[in-house]
């Protein structure tokens, strides 16, 4: 009775399991794809509805910056797929070379992005300038998820390469190791959903010919 | 150390370990497939409907790589696979019914 109000965890001192947090991150992943499956729902019925309109305005996006950027991030995810590989082999040096090239190509696809919208905001296109607000329906629809959808992957990209960097100081630091390399492996997870949705991403808003 | 060798001294990790030049085999694929789909958009048929078919297909066909190759589903338990799957049905649920609700409006 003496010492029954002191409950110790059965795995105390041991809270590592790496088949739990995977599962945690795959549940997680699944939420985000839904997030973005309902927006290419929404996508869906206004193109359906605007299809003149849809092909006119994609004639606005640079379909060879797209394909550069989908260049890149195809080549990151499999510079962070080859780090844990790395990681997984013992070599924390290569491990941490790849995530610095994943976010190498992070940064890299955000400068792209940044041009792109850029040229958009100087053509007057965005919602609230005075050329975009003169736009038939249809086109400000397809910009409104242009600028949307676009927006919040790079939201994505940001978050995931500030993941791959936390996750390169704790290999640093010695806490993510060859026998406990969840961490990333959770953020390479991310970041290939992140590039899972770009997949989609560039057909529908590039290549509308 | 071999690709396919089993990792015993950690069970509680998955024992596969993804080769390099997997990878850069996943990766080859992903960026032929990502030209042929601008190849086929930008130069392609005249027929719309059929090149968003086509890019979507293409998309798919990309997603899976990546999927089960650099997400390592291929290699994992059997319940990632699984959970995707439902996953893809509710979607593919969500999607059926937005469709017949503006057909039969």
């Amino acid at each position: 009775m003496a010492d029954s109000h002191i409950f110790v965890l059965p795995n105390s001192g041991h809270n590592f399991d790496a088949k739990a947090s995977k599962m945690g991150m795959w549940l997680f992943l699944f939420t985000e794809l839904l997030l973005f499956g309902g927006l290419f729902l929404v996508y869906m019925i206004y193109r359906f509805l605007n299809q003149d309109a849809f092909l006119l305005a994609s004639f606005e996006l640079n379909v060879w910056m797209g394909t550069i950027n989908t260049i890149v991030l195809l080549t990151s995810s499999m510079t962070i797929a080859m780090a844990i590989t790395a990681l997984q082999k013992g070599n924390a040096k290569l491990a941490i070379t790849l995530s610095w090239l994943t976010i190498l190509a992070a940064l890299g696809f955000l400068v792209i992005k940044y041009f792109e919208w850029s040229s958009k905001f100087e053509h007057g296109l965005f919602p609230g300038m005075d050329h975009f607000d003169g736009l038939p329906l249809g086109e400000r629809l397809y910009f409104y998820l242009y600028f949307f959808m676009t927006g919040l992957h790079a939201l994505h990209v940001i978050v995931g390469g500030v993941f791959i960097a936390v996750v390169i100081r704790l290999i640093k630091k010695g806490k993510v190791t060859k026998e406990r390399y969840s961490l990333l492996e959770n953020s390479g997870l991310y970041w290939h959903l992140v590039d899972l949705i770009w997949i989609y991403l560039f057909p529908l808003f590039y290549l509308i010919h | 150390m071999n690709g396919k060798e089993k990792n015993t001294e950690n069970t509680s990790a998955h024992a596969h370990i993804s080769s390099y030049s997997e990878h850069f085999g996943t990766w080859v694929a992903l960026i032929l497939l990502t030209l042929m789909t601008v190849f086929i958009s930008t130069f392609g048929a005249d027929l719309r409907t059929l090149t968003v078919a086509t890019a979507m297909l293409i998309a798919t066909v990309k997603a899976l790589a990546v999927a089960l190759y650099f997400m390592h589903l291929k290699y994992d338990a059997k319940i990632y696979t699984a959970w995707m799957i439902v996953v893809m049905a509710l979607f593919v649920f969500f999607l059926i019914m937005v469709i017949l609700d503006y057909i039969t409006r």
